[in-house]
């Protein structure tokens, strides 16, 4: 048993190993799923969603000991872990399916916009195809100015296009902050307007222009000093929004608590249990 | 469609936003032709990522989570940039990686290689990058055990166990300090509550502005034990390594940005208020 | 071949081409966030590949002949019977899997992440020891905290004598969560401020800069 795990000595045992694991999963899947009934795998699932949490909390709780100290789980939390991290690398696929389907139906029935979509699917195929090749060219480090033309086209689709769209898309907040800025910003009780003294304070002591401003006032070693509006910026996040930030990150934590002990304990109902089960 | 405004009070409360727009860009291009440049002095929480980068020891790594990309790029390339100047002129072994997003690794990565350049540091023995690693937590927990199995291949995809500096790097003892830089929340938690906290690594961050203020209290409370806030922070850190970049030209220009903001905030409750005023005095 | 130039002027004509939204929603900025959605997703594929699941499953599989490995997609591709009414429990029973570790490192996480965060609230409140004006502060700090988590209590009605004192000790901490969220928002209209500042940096001294050099000698 303690053997059962060791690689394969050779390409062709691999194989073999490889495809008895496949046939067994796939036997053990389709056994459960003819021999469970709803309960049954509905309790299957709360099992699984146990022994997850379960792991994972008691290797922390569970008593230690030894140097370094540790107990008969610690060794099962790298390999674990490593497991679980290639596990969840597969998903990627779900939301290219997603995307995939929405964006293919409106190019096979020539919806209006169908160009975009067929634009979607080229910048897509493009950079999976470029990203590969630029990864398989292996080129030297560092790279030279003079590039194979595989990955200057990656550069192009990645440093040209990608980075800036990307970059240029949440720089229009800049512009929506201006305009709500102006016309929602309106003082009309005195806890608005306690908000707006302090956004006005750091939003002054932030940049080099307030410390300008009050630039006349000594530095140190007089009661006046603390208006300085950068000392009153930094006064206002460390005394008073650090405070208030730890009394809502208290509530937060007490909920997420709570949360994921509903979660583990599989007492929540909604999205992850359907209505059916 | 509303109706016309009535009085001047009124139409200063609806300024067409393409106007707005016109400002702010005209406010932006202004300060960057011809700038007023002000002396930037650095802060506390700056200080406090410097100090702890020069605090690691030589036989150890700094590991520099870059999680960050190009929607964030003008505060937390800045940041990487700095932080990178203040290793490679504090002579400090790093490494860069990333949990989320994978975009993220190759911008740093080209930022790690340009000043690499400039220092003459070789790639695999002054620094190295772990690449995008998928799995947050599941992640941080196999690198507190065992680096080289929770790495695998490095950006290029070469085994990180070849590369002559992780020799002899084997768990989170290895790590002298983690220096966060992000955009995205959640990740400061993970980090703490697996590696600052349990193994007692000093931990340093660069946040955007906008998330920054949610993480004061870790820094008061010494979990973290330097902040860089948005480009302010990037710029107060190139003061302290001495080259002025690209954060301080942001900085320059915000000055101006602020106060067209609370020009704006002032002339629209300005008209608020004293339309109001108009309004109830005419009613008498 | 040598992609600087092509770079350069991709990344400008990318950048103004989404601004036009700020005229109206076009032709143009519709296709370029089409275009990014598709680099978007045809990175996050290829980099799961290149930089995750080559050296992490991959290699140790096939290289190393690791053959345990085979059971990390076959759990994995558990995930797309999602698209399968009849087996969509299969999806739940690896997303259960997924939510049950996920609670398992809250519960590991929650103590490093919080106890210092209680500790630090205790402030040393005595005046003397040197702490001069702190103590004010000190004060202030633990008053913010409670007054704040006070707000927070909503299964206590704020009549009465335990209820009235909780409701003035809940409106004074709605009064620093206001200062506190003022805060947010100079901190945020700084961040939106500095994207919108380093693309307009980009098109005046890197991409005009190109063809005009006084423009590049505009910044450092």
């Amino acid at each position: 048993m303690a053997h059962l795990f060791d690689p394969a000595r050779t390409t062709h045992a691999l194989i073999l190993y490889l495809a008895a694991a496949l046939v067994a999963s796939f036997l053990l899947l389709l056994a459960l799923h003819r021999l469970l009934g709803p309960r049954g795998r509905r309790w299957l699932v709360v099992l699984v969603t146990f022994v997850g949490g379960l792991f994972f909390g008691l290797e922390w709780f569970y008593p230690a000991h030894g140097q370094p100290s540790k107990n008969f789980l610690t060794d099962w939390i790298e390999p674990v872990s490593n497991m679980l991290a290639v596990v969840g690398a597969f998903t990627v696929g779900l939301g290219i399916y997603s995307l995939t389907q929405v964006h293919g139906r409106n190019v096979l029935r020539r919806r209006i916009g169908w160009h975009n979509s067929a634009a979607f699917f080229l910048a897509m195929v493009a950079m999976l195809v470029f990203t590969l090749w630029e990864h398989y060219l292996r080129l030297p480090q560092p790279t030279p100015k003079l590039v194979p033309w595989p990955k200057g086209v990656y550069e192009v689709l990645f440093n040209g296009i990608f980075m800036p769209l990307q970059a240029a898309t949440f720089s229009l907040l800049a512009f929506y902050i201006a305009s709500a800025a102006y016309r929602a910003f309106r003082i009309q009780t005195a806890e608005a307007g306690l908000m707006m003294a302090a956004a006005f304070i750091v939003m002054l002591g932030q940049v080099p222009f307030g410390a300008w401003l009050t630039s006349a006032l000594p530095e140190v070693g007089s009661p006046l000093a603390f208006f300085r509006l950068e000392k009153l910026g930094e006064w206002v996040m460390s005394w008073l929004n650090t405070p208030a930030q730890r009394g809502i990150t208290f509530g937060i934590a007490v909920g997420a608590l709570a949360m994921s002990l509903r979660i583990w304990l599989s007492l929540e109902r909604g999205t992850f249990f359907s209505e059916q089960s | 469609m509303q109706p016309p405004p009535i009085s001047f009070w009124h139409r200063a409360q609806q300024i067409p936003r393409h106007y707005i727009y016109l400002l702010l860009a005209a406010v932006v291009v202004w300060q960057l032709l011809f700038p007023i440049r002000l002396p930037i002095a650095p802060s506390v929480a700056t200080r406090g990522v410097y100090d702890a980068i020069a605090a690691v020891p030589d036989d150890q790594l700094i590991l520099i989570s870059t999680d960050w990309d190009a929607s964030t790029e003008a505060e937390t390339a800045p940041q990487t940039q700095t932080v990178i100047e203040a290793c490679f002129q504090l002579k400090k072994r790093f490494c860069i990686m990333n949990l989320s997003p994978p975009m993220g690794v190759k911008l740093a990565h080209d930022i790690a290689q340009k000043t690499a350049a400039r220092y003459g540091a070789s790639y695999g023995v002054d620094w190295c990058n772990w690449g995008y690693k998928y799995g947050y937590d599941n992640v941080l927990m196999a690198i507190a055990k065992n680096i080289p199995k929770a790495i695998g291949g490095d950006f290029y995809g070469k085994p990180v166990s070849s590369l002559p500096m992780m020799e002899g790097v084997k768990d989170v003892k290895s790590i002298g300090l983690v220096v966060e830089i992000t955009g995205l929340s959640g990740l400061t938690e993970m980090w703490i509550g697996l590696i600052q906290g349990p193994y007692r690594v000093p931990f340093a961050s660069a946040y955007t502005a906008v998330m920054a203020p949610g993480y004061y209290p870790f820094l008061d409370s010494g979990q973290i034990k330097g902040m860089l806030v948005g480009a302010k922070g990037a710029a107060e850190m190139e003061v302290l390594v001495k080259r002025p970049g690209k954060a301080t030209d942001i900085m320059n220009v915000q000055s101006w940005a602020h106060v067209l903001i609370i020009a704006l905030i002032l002339v629209g409750n300005a008209g608020y208020v004293l339309a109001r005023v108009r309004a109830g005095g005419r009613e008498r | 071949m040598n992609p600087e130039l092509y770079i350069l002027w991709a990344t400008a004509i990318a950048t103004l081409g989404i601004y036009t939204i700020l005229y109206r929603e076009n032709p143009i900025s519709r296709l370029f966030e089409h275009i990014f959605v598709g680099l978007s997703a045809g990175y996050l594929v290829a980099s799961t590949w290149t930089l995750n699941l080559e050296g992490k499953w991959w290699r140790p599989m096939v290289t190393e002949r690791h053959w345990y490995w085979i059971f990390a997609p076959i759990v994995g591709l558990l995930f797309y019977f999602i698209y399968s009414r009849r087996l969509v429990w299969l999806a739940r029973l690896v997303m259960g899997l997924f939510f049950g570790t996920a609670a398992g490192y809250l519960f590991r996480e929650f103590f490093p992440i919080y106890s210092p965060q209680l500790y630090a609230c205790f402030k040393p409140l005595r005046p003397g020891a040197g702490l001069g004006w702190a103590v004010l502060n000190n004060w202030l700090f633990v008053i913010i905290v409670l007054t704040v988590m006070t707000y927070f209590f909503f299964s206590i009605p704020h009549e009465g004598r335990i209820g009235r004192p909780l409701g003035r000790s809940s409106l004074l901490g709605r009064w620093f969560l206001m200062i506190a969220f003022g805060a947010m928002f100079g901190n945020t209209v700084m961040a939106r401020m500095s994207l919108f500042i380093g693309r307009v940096r980009f098109l005046l001294t890197d991409w005009l800069g190109h063809y005009l050099p006084w423009l590049a000698g505009r910044g450092l």
